[in-house]
């Protein structure tokens, strides 16, 4: 891009570039950029930590007309070159820039509007914060904290700074996931009794604690494996947990019930406009109801994390299942359309996707969310406080599934009720010098 | 026992008991803690082990882990997990221990000490921190900056407020974001004049977009009703971050005032303020914006129209639709389609009448677009007219009102549906029925009564009505529109004998096969015929029937096939019986030069999911011919590969060398 467009304002650039196909590269400095993204304007975006999953988001993200996609950081040379590589041939140049320290990447990159970040999830919550510190907003993968602590510090980050943070959480910008939602929010079921959601198939949410056997550290430029680290425990390197062998460490991630709670417990939370709290009690999994790990909300609504039923109430991944008197909806992964009680109410499928819409000001389309959201300043659907309270059920499930017992939560005080030693996991002192 | 001895009894006999924990998540008890603390405090033992006892410390360490924790924290390897086993830990002697390592910890560990404080929030730490945010060093000024901010105290804002000025610049957003957590800490405390007093000079300074932004958001919101006065300062405001950072305060603002303030500025602002305003007006809900929102959604820039639009229709206003049905007329066609969105969604009962009254009109295209409101509003008010619509000679949109009474309609719509039946005669009107018989009669929970009303009408109907019946009767199923259907395949009627022919070809119940099989023998049409052999051979494809079933099913069509297309869809369909009988019934068509390599693929495949069995001895050897003539009649390279190895896995089991 010339310089001499430097006398145009982005919005009278753009307006121009809109009707030509081939897609133009504006670098936001040409525009003396100064933090916010008036509706017009586009928005520069950069990545932090995008693998194989953030691959996926980011072929989903450059196609929106209104976005240009600038630099990405990575602890991991081979990981930094492919973006580079999908995104110069995405634009037809070699503008994308790469950066291995993430503190230097937002320090030097004040142009940039958004990030995506797809790191593990150990850095989920920390990238995400110290991006919202740096100005930017936030498009970050789920789940979206370690720890009750660290999904604080995120709802924290974003009020105080007033960005928008969207989690990775697509379902919530489904047609099926938004018409199973409106079938419960408007009362087709009666009144809700039971949230089903599923967890991942492996077995048990104990954990991994042991070291895998030390390899000869990379040079660091190939990987710098104390920024791979980041908040994490010390513990020496192994190829394997760079390529996703970091899976089922406790220092990691957040156990069989975190792989696809992160996903499910969000969405039966917001279904049920249970988004803002949490369960109060949780039944540890040798409870009498017959039904596996039990949490119930304050209004009586039971949350159970179905493990073994999944297949017989659902068929598919990450399923769901609301239960009301009056009738049930379930639906998971690879769902043509919701399974119901009554197939009649299939006909108002459309209605009731088109009249969410409309209310909410949200498209079935969650990165175009995420952008709009960018240009309004509104909440997004996955927004921080849905993240947050949905994880620190996860958060709960767990300790409960680690401490072997039954236990209670005050979800305004966000603490275990009277049990000091549940009350310890609420958050693990961050490596130095990484904080929230 | 030497002393050596002993300490390596005690190492192994402290990791053992470990061991269990180490490997997976086993929370230790409080009596495991002093061997805990021994592991610990033995700078010989692995570094693993004292990293796994910090661990379990943080859970049941108590103030007898305090001390040799805190022993750890200068240690550059093991400062992390020492911090790690104190962060949690409730004991007040934490905090004395931290505040002590503040002035004799060095580098990264106390990086890491000044996070542990900041988190515990140690209001005696301020004045340490306080010397620490003037240190000079970039790491330690923005560590004790964010610990300050945690701890939040009036004198924390005092010690950052005369750091600032003084910090490397690399430090100030931490100072920055020490000074906001402060003011927040402040106005939860009730003391808003003090967090005022952080938040109105950050907003008007030069600090970053984000640090202006989100102090004036919070300065607006903390000073509640009074805030109203600072949006509106703020609304004309040229620096696009604070005038976006009042509109998203407003978003927040319980006062009605907000919205008036809203409104007001609304008109004078640029198009892409406009939006953000109208927007903002659409998360506020508050219903006195409409007319302002209207007023937007008349004229001017058509991306503000159409987020005007918008808007009104979050606000679900009935005295919005008039207004939206004006703009279905909009030259602009996106203001025009945003209208049209709008009414397929706005709530309540005005835009239905407007519908309506849109429907009754004497404009095609407006009736047209009614339909389609109709339909996307689920308006099953509509039928009625929509009947009366489907019924009248003269209305161009006869058809397209009958389709959506399918659409729209349950069973109960049936009659209606099967008298606009008895009085169609053009070909889009009988199109139009059957489609709104089909969709009526598929929604129903007992299709028996429906079939039974249908059948009803077959003696008396027309051929092209008739036709019509059992095409339905065919997607309905059941026993009675089965054997009606069949009666209706012996029709004099041509069209009528077709179209039962085709019906029966793809009925959805085994009942129908040997009906299939004995009009399949009995018919002289070839074109009939074709249709009840596929019916057949597609019945006997289904996984779900008994295989001695479909095999039958497959012996008795094969009899009749004569064409090719018939005989490659029996192969297709015996290749996928896992039975030594497949296999047989393949066998002639192995010389068929019109299908031998169909058959040979089908012999393959029959023969390799068979030679997988437990039992495949006992029919191994049957296979024997028919894989060898596949493999040498194959076409393919590959094929030929497959049935030799099958052919050597036959003889194997079969026991010939």
């Amino acid at each position: 891009m010339s310089h001499n467009c430097s006398h145009l304002s982005r919005r009278a650039f753009l307006g121009t570039a809109a009707a030509i196909a081939v897609p133009h590269i504006v670098p936001a400095t040409v525009f003396g950029r100064n933090g916010a993204v008036p509706p017009s304007e586009r928005i520069i975006l950069g990545g932090i930590g995008i693998g194989n999953r953030g691959s996926g988001v980011l072929n989903w993200m450059l196609p929106e007309r209104d976005i240009q996609f600038v630099a990405t950081c990575d602890p991991q040379k081979a990981r930094r070159q492919r973006v580079k590589q999908m995104v110069d041939t995405r634009y037809g140049n070699t503008d994308c820039q790469l950066y291995p320290d993430i503190r230097e990447f937002l320090a030097v990159r004040t142009d940039i509007d958004a990030v995506l970040s797809t790191t593990g999830d150990r850095w989920h919550a920390l990238a995400a914060i110290m991006a919202m510190r740096a100005g930017k907003d936030v498009y970050s993968e789920k789940p979206s904290a370690m720890t009750i602590a660290e999904g604080q510090g995120v709802v924290e980050t974003a009020r105080r700074h007033r960005r928008v943070y969207q989690s990775g959480l697509q379902r919530l910008s489904e047609g099926n996931f938004t018409f199973a939602n409106e079938l419960l929010r408007l009362g087709y079921l009666g009144k809700l009794h039971t949230l089903r959601a599923h967890i991942a198939p492996w077995d048990a949410a104990e954990m991994r604690h042991d070291w895998l056997p030390e390899q000869p550290l990379p040079p660091k430029e190939e990987t710098d494996w104390d920024a791979w680290l980041g908040p994490c425990p010390w513990r020496p390197y192994n190829s394997e947990y760079t390529r996703g062998g970091w899976r089922n460490h406790y220092d990691f991630h957040t156990s069989c019930i975190g792989e696809w709670g992160a996903h499910t417990f969000a969405q039966v939370q917001v279904a049920a406009g249970l988004a803002d709290t949490s369960p109060v009690e949780y039944k540890y999994v040798a409870n009498d109801s017959g039904d596996g790990m039990v949490a119930t909300f304050a209004n009586g609504v039971k949350l159970v994390l179905e493990r073994d039923m999944a297949g017989k109430i659902w068929h598919g991944s990450c399923g769901v299942r609301y239960e009301g008197d009056q009738g049930w909806v379930a639906i998971a992964d690879g769902y043509s359309k919701c399974e119901v009680s009554n197939p009649a109410w299939m006909a108002d499928f459309r209605k009731l996707v088109d009249d969410y819409m409309a209310r909410t000001q949200r498209p079935m389309n969650h990165v175009r969310n995420f952008f709009d959201c960018v240009k309004s300043r509104r909440l997004t659907v996955a927004n921080p406080v849905v993240m947050h309270r949905s994880m620190s059920t996860v958060h709960a499930a767990n300790v409960c599934m680690w401490l072997k017992r039954d236990m209670k939560f005050d979800p305004a005080k966000e603490e275990f009720v009277n049990d000091a030693e549940a009350n310890r996991f609420r958050s693990r002192a961050m490596r130095e010098p990484w904080t929230i | 026992m030497s002393r050596t001895r002993i300490h390596l009894i005690l190492i192994v006999t402290l990791l053992l008991a470990c061991a269990a924990q180490t490997l997976a998540q086993t929370v230790a008890s409080k009596s495991d803690e002093p061997k805990l603390i021994a592991v610990v405090k033995d700078a010989s033992a692995p570094l693993k082990a004292r990293i796994d006892a910090c661990r379990q410390l943080a859970i049941v360490g108590g103030k007898d882990s305090i001390a040799p924790l805190a022993a750890l924290l200068g240690d550059e390897q093991l400062s992390h997990n020492a911090r790690y086993a104190l962060q949690m830990n409730p004991d007040p002697a934490v905090d004395e221990a931290l505040r002590s390592a503040l002035g004799t910890v060095k580098g990264r560990p106390l990086v890491g000490v000044i996070n542990t404080v900041g988190y515990r929030r140690d209001a005696k730490a301020v004045g340490t921190l306080g010397e620490l945010v003037n240190s000079g060093n970039p790491m330690v000024v923005s560590a004790a900056a964010r610990a300050l901010g945690s701890i939040g105290t009036g004198e924390a804002v005092q010690a950052l407020r005369q750091a600032l000025p003084k910090v490397p610049a690399e430090c100030k957003l931490d100072c920055y974001e020490g000074l906001l957590r402060c003011a927040e800490s402040l106005a939860a405390a009730g003391k808003t004049q003090d967090a005022i007093a952080i938040y109105d000079p950050l907003y008007q300074s030069e600090a970053p977009h984000h640090v202006r932004g989100g102090a004036l958001r919070a300065a607006i919101l903390v000073r509640q009703t009074q805030g109203l006065k600072l949006l509106q300062e703020q609304l004309p405001n040229t620096d696009y971050i604070l005038f976006s950072a009042a509109v998203q305060a407003s978003h927040q603002m319980p006062s009605a005032g907000a919205t008036a303030i809203l409104t007001g500025a609304m008109k004078s602002l640029p198009a892409d303020r406009q939006i953000v305003v109208i927007q903002a007006l659409g998360v506020r809900g508050e219903k006195s914006a409409v007319p302002a929102l209207l007023d937007a959604a008349k004229s001017g820039d058509p991306r503000v129209r159409v987020a005007a639009i918008q808007a009104v229709t979050e606000l679900g206003d009935p005295s919005a639709v008039p207004m939206l049905v004006q703009l279905l007329d909009d030259s602009d066609r996106e203001v025009a389609k945003a209208a049209q969105d709008a009414l397929a969604t706005f709530p309540g009962s005005q835009a239905d009448t407007v519908v309506m009254r849109m429907f009754a009109g004497n404009d095609t295209d407006k009736q047209r677009l009614a339909l389609d409101l109709m339909g996307r509003r689920r308006m099953t008010s509509g039928i009625p007219a929509l009947l009366k619509a489907a019924g009248e000679s003269g209305s161009k949109v006869r058809a397209d009102a009958t389709k959506m009474i399918g659409d729209l309609g349950g069973p109960e719509q049936l009659p209606a549906v099967l008298d606009l039946l008895k009085n169609a005669s053009q070909s889009q009107d009988l199109g139009a029925v059957e489609q709104a018989m089909t969709a009526i009669c598929l929604k129903a929970t007992d299709s028996k009564p429906l079939a039974d009303a249908m059948i009803a009408q077959l003696d008396a109907a027309q051929p092209p009505q008739k036709a019509i019946l059992v095409r339905v009767l065919g997607a309905v199923g059941g026993p009675n529109a089965l054997q009606a259907v069949v009666a209706c395949a012996k029709s004099d009627n041509a069209d009528v004998r077709s179209a039962a022919a085709r019906a029966l070809g793809t009925w959805k119940t085994v009942d129908a096969a040997p009906i299939l099989l004995s009009m399949a023998k009995q018919t002289s049409a070839p074109a009939e015929k074709t249709l009840f052999l596929r019916g057949c051979i597609s019945m006997a494809a289904r996984g779900d029937l008994p295989v001695p079933e479909r095999l039958a099913m497959c012996r008795e069509a094969a009899g009749l096939v004569v064409r090719d297309e018939e005989k490659r869809l029996l192969l297709g369909t015996l290749g996928n019986i896992e039975s030594p009988e497949a296999v047989e019934l393949i066998a002639p068509h192995l010389d068929d030069a019109s299908c031998r390599q169909e058959a040979a693929l089908a012999t393959v495949g029959v023969a390799e999911k068979l030679l997988k069995a437990q039992d495949a001895a006992s029919f191994a050897a049957k296979l024997i011919p028919s894989l060898d003539k596949a493999a040498r009649n194959a076409a393919s390279e590959d094929l030929v590969k497959r049935a030799k190895a099958a052919l050597a896995q036959a003889k194997d089991k079969a026991g010939i060398k």
